[in-house]
């Protein structure tokens, strides 16, 4: 090319373009953690601690504290992420550490333990450890795989758009409506009534609305609109297209739903674990030092 | 009857209104006349409690009406107040028809008045001027006589009325103040540009009025309105809450109906209301036939005036917008002053003053501020043209430092847009490490980074101990509109010094001239294309403004092979290896081109070996950008036509005059909006940038947030002139913004919006453990609603990305990404082939 | 008679719109047909829903015509008699009717649509609807809840049942104390009753188990050796073990030695377990660097460093003997002040098999001698008993010397003085029948031998030698006499003795006083294995086996040897006596095949299992 004039920086930055929280600088944290898994798998095999691990041996106690610290480190995104403080911090890097560590921390806690595990407060941490870790785990699997569904389904439409746009439908229903008799204009009801957000968790995860009005009203009116030919002006026919194109709308929406609600139920079980993990860590520690 | 005046002046805005009240207070004869009914017309058609800020702030106010920042109520109401207390004597609904000088003609005092027509011909009538005292005739008849007149009318002009029998019928209005006021009638909004179509849509926005409203159209498409406004109308036709007619014109007004001219013959339709938003003819027509004589036939361009605000027709004295100061302080000042004047006190100075004594008390010896603006305007060539008035107005918006020799000025990379003029002293021009082309007094330089928008392509030192004049991108824009020579200096200089920067290699002027002679500046439209494959010719291009994409034909597809901002060059190919040109190069957007003449610069090549080489390398490497393109479109044709696809659906989202644009991968957006709660509470509540909305192509998402244009169009009318291009080559508005919103209506990528600081929101920690406040990111209308601090009037700014400068970090959109979705790009990194053998992985 | 009905519509900025319209009717229709006088465009209302009409000036009635009605103040009915002066609130559908009375007598009726068109028209706050908030508890609810949960199961109760806990606890330990869910793990078997006694070890809180806690009960526990000497003992620790024991010294962790580190609890039921070597090594690894005045040599491992054996063997026998701890490298001898050639005893050949196998049946003895014929094991088998006259050696070693009448005379074994006594009464009687047998063993034949019976071989002695009591004193206890032959004999005048001495015997049970062997534990090994007995023709010879041949089987704590063996096994750190403590194994029971099995296979999963006693 001739001078385009951009400095080294910017071209740096280019080259960072499509790599996301898992491969962040190439795969630098992964490669971190696994060294961290494999050292301390390595120590644990070489240390002698009698009569057998457990958490109360100096090397124990290391790894407890590395795993403490480590939980403490890793909570602190949900810091990182809100508190934006000047500095030359990337979240994505934070995310990438987070992630990557945050699975190591398998290992680490878990020798730490030397697999003597009971029904104790100790175990309990351990437990709701590994309980975030796995809710961790689905987390990263849905951000890796859905974004593009996400994007696919949305077509350039932003949710206040999908929301307007049923709202629109509903109000032309409300008119194309006005004519129709009595239990006609109750189906359609139904349909208006029906809030779109409505149904329960399972329906949002699983995307399907068994007791969608929308679709009731449209298989009821369909016993008068079956039998009479279509004729354009039949008010029962605008009605019924109308019903068509809010369940194509409904369909979408409701899939964004679903996608967005997969995006996120996972952090309804990892933040709150994490909490209960703080909470039990200390448990764990004071007990250790009250009955020291 | 015939009123006789010591003064009259006409027009009752803040510039009109201060003067008439100074010419009150001093005991003169005066007549202030005003078209409307009321006084200050542009500021009573601001809308209802918009709130009026007074900038700048350092300008001292001398004017013996009160001005304070406020709403719009609150100031009318004291203006009038005032106007009462102290007697201005007012003639309302008034409108000046003529003016002319009763006295005995003036000798050699000739008024051209060049008319231009639709067509592009002009012609010239030419008038005499008379001497004062001047008669001004107004609409009812009436006659004033004035030994002065101070015209104040500002830039408002008159709206285009329609010229069809019952026009005149009360139902008709040519403004739409407050669109809440109708409901359930049929109205008629007619003409379809900006204001037009904001007009119908606030009609038609609420159904629950009830309004049936039409909007007509004498074309099929909407040209001269801007791209966001006629999609809001499209979709709000679509929505059925407004029709559009197309090819159909008003032909007759009755009360209650209103015939067309449509496609289908004439058609008689219900009307209550007939909104005509025809444009406005500027009121320069009128002001020249005054004898007022305009700097230049620019657009821009401002009358002629004398440092005491005289226009070439003596007597008549020009303050306000009209003069070139959109600032309601600097008019109110003006008016003082020019009455101050015209009773005969001559040494006032004027309220700037101390403005300007503060920009130059930096320099070495001391001097008055007139001596000052006198020894820059002798020794720096480009300003000569000025009048004592246009310099100090320059160097209201320009800057003067004093450098030691050796010191930096500006570094290679270095955004910035200003220009610098050298008025003492010698600039050294690095332009290759060692190599150092003095540049001498009275000369410019910087012209390149002012033209292009573009970073700086070469690092400046002081070669002496010297004195810069450094011109900011609006005052070097307004010099070169207002002053034609200095525009063709500036211009000769930018395209010699382009050309020696690109090609480098041991140029020197000299070698130049030659082609310099032939050389001409094309604009070239966003679309069009300067090369087109397969044509015949050797003609070299220089891209100066904008930029401009290279396809190629490829088994009948046109890919894309490389992006080319302003600053590069093309057509060497045919030149130095003949044949046709091997590839199309078309505009993105509006661009200018500098064309060399093809013979001339093979010429040159033979005498320049060096230059020579460096051609054929940047040959070379184009070269290898199509073999490599070539060589891809079989195995991964695909990935080419996306490849190109991609480039070509930024490009037409305005990536091509970007300079740094934010894209999302919509592969690794999980949608969690951190980007904009980031951008939000890294700027006081509010989130300069909206994630979901925006286009999107393979799963390549440019949200709404601003791209930092090249030549940003929200600068082109700011009337602080407070949106700046800051060192990071942001583009910024600073606090001197006085929430008028034209930015907002000239950004075509609708990223600028106008609203006011929210309530201070409780810690992070407290939201984060105890649920307290709305959380991160920008707060909800009804929390904001709920916690404003009451009394406490807001102002409404515009707000737009700053990209973050002076935060340490950087954009905090891409720090908060956690994903890495969101991206921070120029478009010459992401533009290039070579992103290709990343795509193909 | 008019009604003024004022239909009031909401703008988006909440900006109300009046739309008047009077109507000079007596009796309006509402509906949501178009052609009602008032239409109300509402789904919910039936197309002709109802009548109003003005009865009189203070009388409107209402009535629905369809089977829906409508709502007056909030109950459905069907009709209604309103005094517009009163005024009344009706709803009807999603529309809200205000009925009152205006200025001008006329009936006022103020509708308002107060529900949106649909459920999606209603206002929706986008941040919310899209997420799952308000399908699930919020995170910030949950994350308190369980975390304060939590901190009050497992952090509050405790403490609290460990602060009330009544001084003398008589709960039993199933009884659940609040702190038990702060066990990291099951007592040992032996502590097993402290279970859910938290305070009973760690006494106060934050500090860290002390010795005195577990001397409360372990009262007589011996030091290992002066705190001062275990001190300079102790290996000075390198830079992490600096780095540890400051580290347990910030944390208030008594310094090094304290039981805990040898008897670690929490590690799981069952027996605890024995210090393992390590804690051992840190001082014996290289005891003679530190502690040069030391006897014992370094020992960190015994299948690879480990000093030989020092048994503690008799320099000089006698009635004052003198012992002396000597390496087994040097062979040392231990002198007994007995005679007995083991390879005669043990030989297959030759007269002490043969006269064996003549009394297989008395005795049963094998075809020759084997070692248990004459040594008999303690009770707990541990050691082996001395070796005695009467009843290992007597049944061929006679000491009979005639028989009167059935009656058998013999000397008493190990009262010299009783002998000589013996022998000179014998001879101040009449002349014997027969001559007394009095000769050595050297001169009996095999064959012609039996316990008790005279031997009469004795003629010709008798022939030679006058029968007078001195000689045959003197026969007895000179060479060829019968306690010559298996003790050491000092004649009468040597060292002022007026009589015959025989040196005191003394044959100790056990040689290493520090180390502890437990024979039971090798029953499967043949004595020969370890003792060369056989070849031994001196009985001063030490028959004790080297560390080699102990080796051959015992290795290091971590060693491969089928018996990996730690310090402990042999070594007891509260030195007493006793055996060295090894858990109680209810595991194992104590049958043979058992022990056969761990022996031979040297079994992973109990490597440190010293046999039991």
């Amino acid at each position: 090319m001739a001078t385009p004039a951009a400095s080294p920086i910017r071209r740096a930055r280019g080259e960072v373009l499509h790599d996301g929280f898992l491969r962040h600088a190439g795969f630098r944290w992964l490669k971190i953690a696994t060294i961290t898994c494999v050292l301390s798998i390595a120590s644990y095999m070489l240390v002698d601690v009698t009569p057998h691990h457990n958490g109360g041996s100096w090397y124990g106690y290391t790894m407890g504290t590395i795993g403490a610290l480590l939980i403490l480190w890793l909570t602190l995104l949900g810091l990182r992420k809100r508190a934006m403080t000047r500095g030359r911090w990337s979240l994505k890097a934070w995310t990438s550490a987070h992630v990557y560590l945050g699975l190591s921390l398998i290992v680490i806690a878990t020798l730490h333990t030397g697999f003597q595990l009971g029904w104790n407060v100790h175990t309990l941490a351990y437990a709701l450890m590994m309980l975030v870790i796995l809710s961790g785990l689905f987390g990263i699997t849905v951000y890796a795989s859905l974004p593009t569904a996400l994007s696919n389904n949305r077509a350039e439409m932003t949710q206040v758009q999908m929301l307007d746009a049923v709202r629109a439908i509903d109000r032309q229903l409300h008119d194309a409506a006005q004519p129709l008799t009595h239990e006609q204009a109750a189906l359609v009801r139904q349909s208006l009534e029906d809030d779109p957000f409505g149904g329960g968790l399972v329906s949002r995860l699983s995307g399907r609305y068994p007791r969608c009005a929308t679709a009731r009203a449209q298989a009821a009116l369909r016993r008068w609109t079956g039998d009479t030919p279509d004729t354009g002006n039949d008010p029962l026919e605008r009605v019924d297209a109308l019903l068509e194109r809010k369940q194509a709308m409904l369909a979408r929406l409701r899939r964004h739903l679903k996608l967005k609600a997969l995006l996120e139920i996972w952090l309804y079980i990892h933040v709150p674990a994490t909490f209960a993990l703080l909470a039990a860590l200390t448990a764990h520690i004071v007990s250790v030092f009250f009955y020291w | 009857m015939n009123d006789r005046v010591r003064i009259a002046i006409v027009g009752s805005g803040p510039a009109g209104l201060s003067a008439a009240a100074r010419a009150a207070a001093l005991g003169l004869s005066h007549l202030l006349i005003e078209k409307t009914d009321h006084l200050s017309d542009t500021i009573f058609k601001y809308q209802k409690g918009k709130h009026v800020m007074a900038t700048p702030s350092q300008l001292v106010l001398r004017s013996d009406c009160d001005f304070e920042a406020g709403k719009r109520e609150s100031i009318l109401d004291r203006w009038n107040g005032q106007a009462d207390a102290q007697a201005i004597n007012i003639a309302y609904n008034a409108e000046v028809k003529a003016i002319v000088g009763t006295g005995d003609p003036i000798a050699g005092s000739i008024q051209k008045i060049v008319e231009r027509k639709r067509d592009g011909t002009s012609e010239t009538k030419e008038i005499q001027r008379f001497a004062p005292p001047y008669r001004l005739t107004l609409n009812d008849g009436r006659e004033v006589i004035a030994d002065a007149v101070v015209m104040a009318i500002g830039t408002q002009g008159n709206p285009n009325l329609m010229r069809v029998p019952g026009a005149d019928l009360p139902h008709v209005q040519y403004q739409l103040d407050d669109p809440a006021e109708y409901n359930d009638e049929h109205i008629f909004v007619v003409g379809t540009g900006d204001a037009g179509i904001e007009n119908a849509l606030g009609l038609a926005a609420d159904e629950a009025q009830g309004n049936v409203v039409t909007i007509l159209n004498r074309s099929t498409e909407f040209a001269s309105a801007k791209a966001a406004n006629v999609k809001a109308l499209m979709t709000a036709a679509e929505a059925g809450r407004l029709a559009i007619m197309t090819e159909s014109t008003t032909a007759k007004v009755e009360p209650g109906f209103i015939t067309l001219d449509s496609r289908d013959g004439e058609v008689k339709l219900k009307c209550d209301r007939i909104i005509a938003r025809m444009g406005s003819a500027p009121p320069r027509a009128f002001v020249e036939s005054c004898g007022i004589e305009f700097t230049s036939g620019d657009r821009l361009a401002f009358p002629k005036l004398s440092p005491v605000f005289e226009s070439t027709a003596p007597g008549i004295f020009v303050i306000g917008a009209l003069a070139g100061y959109p600032l309601i302080k600097h008019c109110m000042n003006q008016g003082y002053d020019v009455v101050e004047y015209i009773n005969g006190n001559r040494d006032l100075k004027p309220a700037d003053e101390p403005i300007l004594a503060a920009k130059f008390a930096g320099l070495p010896e001391k001097k008055s501020v007139a001596e000052w603006l006198e020894y820059l305007r002798a020794n720096v060539s480009i300003l000569e043209g000025l009048s004592p008035l246009q310099m100090r107005e320059f160097m209201l918006d320009s800057e003067v430092r004093a450098y030691r020799s050796g010191d930096l000025i500006f570094e290679k990379f270095d955004p910035g847009s200003s220009l610098f003029g050298i008025a003492r002293g010698q600039a050294l021009v690095e332009v290759a490490s060692g190599v150092e082309i003095p540049i001498d007094q009275g000369s410019i330089f910087g012209e390149v980074g002012l033209i292009s928008g573009r970073r700086r392509g070469a690092t400046v030192r002081a070669g002496a101990d010297s004195i810069m004049v450094e011109v900011s991108r609006t005052a070097a824009l307004k010099l070169m509109s207002s002053n034609p020579p200095a525009k063709r200096a500036i211009t000769r200089i930018s395209t010699e010094r382009q050309l020696l920067q690109m090609f480098g290699a041991g140029l020197t002027p000299a070698d130049l001239a030659d082609i310099l002679d032939t050389a001409e500046i094309r604009t070239v439209k966003a679309g069009e294309a300067i090369l087109t494959e397969g044509d015949i010719g050797n003609d070299i291009y220089v891209i100066r403004v904008g930029s401009m994409i290279v396809e190629k034909k490829i088994g009948g597809k046109n890919v894309f092979l490389s992006y080319l901002p302003a600053g590069s060059y093309v057509g060497e190919m045919a030149l130095i290896a003949g044949g046709p040109r091997t590839a199309t190069v078309k505009a993105t957007v509006k661009s200018e081109v500098i064309r060399l003449n093809g013979d001339a610069f093979a010429r040159l090549m033979a005498a320049k070996p060096a230059l020579l080489e460096r051609a054929r390398r940047d040959m070379a490497a184009r070269q290898d950008v199509n073999a490599f393109v070539e060589s891809r479109k079989d195995s991964f044709s695909t990935v080419v036509d996306m490849y190109s696809e991609t480039a070509k659906f930024l490009v037409d989202n305005g990536i091509g005059e970007a300079t740094d644009v934010l894209l999302i991968d919509e592969h690794l957006c999980v949608g969690c909006d951190n980007c904009e709660k980031a951008c939000a509470d890294s700027h006081d509540g509010l989130s300069r940038l909206d994630r979901e909305a925006g286009r999107t192509y393979a799963h390549l998402h440019v949200p709404t947030s601003c791209r930092h244009c090249e030549h940003p169009h929200c600068m082109a009318d700011c009337p602080p002139n407070a949106i700046h291009r800051g060192p990071d080559g942001e583009v910024f508005i600073d606090d001197s913004c006085i929430g008028c919103g034209n930015c907002q209506r000239n950004c075509p990528y609708g990223v600028i919006r106008m609203d006011s600081v929210p309530p201070k929101k409780p810690g992070l920690l407290s939201w984060m453990f105890f649920g307290a406040g709305p959380g991160p990111g920008e707060p909800s209308k009804k929390w904001r609603y709920k916690n404003a601090e009451s009394g406490v009037e807001k102002p409404k700014k515009a707000i737009k990305c700053d990209m973050c400068s002076g935060i340490e970090g950087g954009p905090a959109c891409v720090r908060a990404c956690p994903t890495g979705a969101a991206i921070r790009v120029a478009p010459e990194d992401f533009l290039t082939v070579a992103r290709l053998g990343g795509e193909a992985r | 008679m008019s009604f003024l009905v004022r239909q009031i519509s909401l703008t988006a900025d909440g900006r109300e719109i009046v739309r008047a319209t009077s109507i000079a009717k007596s009796q309006l229709s509402l509906g949501r047909a178009a052609e009602n006088d008032i239409h109300l465009p509402d789904l919910a209302l039936e197309p002709d829903h109802a009548r109003i009409e003005q009865v009189d000036e203070r009388t409107v009635r209402l009535r629905a015509t369809g089977t829906l009605g409508f709502e007056l103040e909030g109950r459905t009915v069907l009709r209604a008699e309103i005094d517009p002066a009163q005024g009344a609130e009706l709803r009807f559908g999603g529309h809200r009717i205000t009925l009152s009375r205006g200025e001008d007598g006329a009936t006022i009726l103020s509708i308002r649509r107060i529900d949106a068109v649909s459920e999606a028209s209603e206002e929706k706050e986008e941040a919310r609807v899209f997420s799952l908030r308000g399908l699930l508890p919020g995170k910030r609810l949950t994350a308190w809840g369980l975390a304060v949960a939590i901190l009050i199961g497992f952090l509050a109760v405790p403490i609290w049942s460990y602060a009330s806990r009544p001084a003398n606890d008589t709960r039993n330990i199933y009884t659940v104390a609040g702190d038990r869910s702060w066990s990291s793990g099951p007592l040992s078997q032996a502590h097993h009753a402290l279970e859910g006694r938290c305070e009973t070890c760690h006494q106060k809180a934050f500090v860290s188990v002390r010795d005195s806690a577990c001397q409360t009960c372990h009262k007589d526990v011996h030091d290992h050796a002066p705190a001062a000497r275990i001190a300079m003992a102790r290996a000075e620790a390198g830079l992490g073990g600096k780095l540890l024991a400051g580290v347990a010294a910030a944390f208030g962790k008594p310094p090094e030695g304290a039981c805990v580190d040898c008897h670690r609890e929490h590690e799981g039921a069952g027996p605890m377990q024995p210090a393992p070597q390590a804690f051992c090594v840190y001082c014996h690894g290289t005891l003679k660097d530190r502690l040069k005045d030391s006897k014992i040599g370094n020992a960190a491992d015994f299948g690879t460093s480990h000093p030989q054996f020092s048994a503690l063997v008799q320099t000089r026998p006698g009635r004052y003997p003198s012992f002396l701890r000597r390496s087994l490298d040097g062979g040392p001898t231990d002198d007994s002040g007995l005679k007995f050639p083991h390879d005669i005893h043990l030989s297959a050949t030759g007269g002490v098999a043969k006269m064996a196998r003549t009394m297989k049946a008395q005795y049963g003895f094998g075809d020759a001698l084997a070692c248990k014929d004459c040594h008999k094991p303690t009770a707990d088998g541990v050691r082996f008993l001395p070796v005695d006259m009467e009843r290992d050696c007597q049944m061929c070693h006679s000491l009979a010397f005639e028989t009167i009448g059935g009656t058998v005379h013999t000397l008493r074994h190990g009262q010299p003085d009783q002998v000589i006594a013996d022998l000179r009464a014998y001879f101040r009687s009449t002349g014997p029948v027969e001559p007394p047998a009095l000769g050595g063993v050297a001169r009996r034949r095999p064959g012609d031998y039996a316990q008790g019976r005279i031997y009469h071989a004795y003629f010709g002695a008798a022939a030679t030698r006058p029968s007078r009591a001195d000689d045959a004193i003197r026969a007895v206890f000179s060479k060829g006499g019968a306690c010559y032959d298996c003790h050491t004999v000092t004649p009468p005048g040597t060292n002022g003795n007026a009589n015959w001495q025989v040196l005191p015997v003394h044959q100790p049970m056990r040689y290493m006083m520090n180390g502890w062997f437990d024979h039971a534990a090798h029953r499967t090994e043949k004595c020969e294995s370890c003792h060369a007995a056989p070849r031994s023709h001196d009985a001063r010879q030490l028959l004790l086996p080297k560390i080699d041949s102990c080796r051959t089987c015992h290795g290091g704590e971590k060693s491969k040897a089928d018996v990996p063996s730690g310090c402990a096994m042999c070594h007891s750190y509260h030195i007493d006596d006793g055996a060295p403590w090894a858990p109680a194994t209810p595991s194992l029971d104590k049958d043979m095949q058992d022990r056969e099995k761990l022996t031979n296979s040297a079994n992973p999963a109990l490597p440190r299992m010293p046999e039991p006693g």
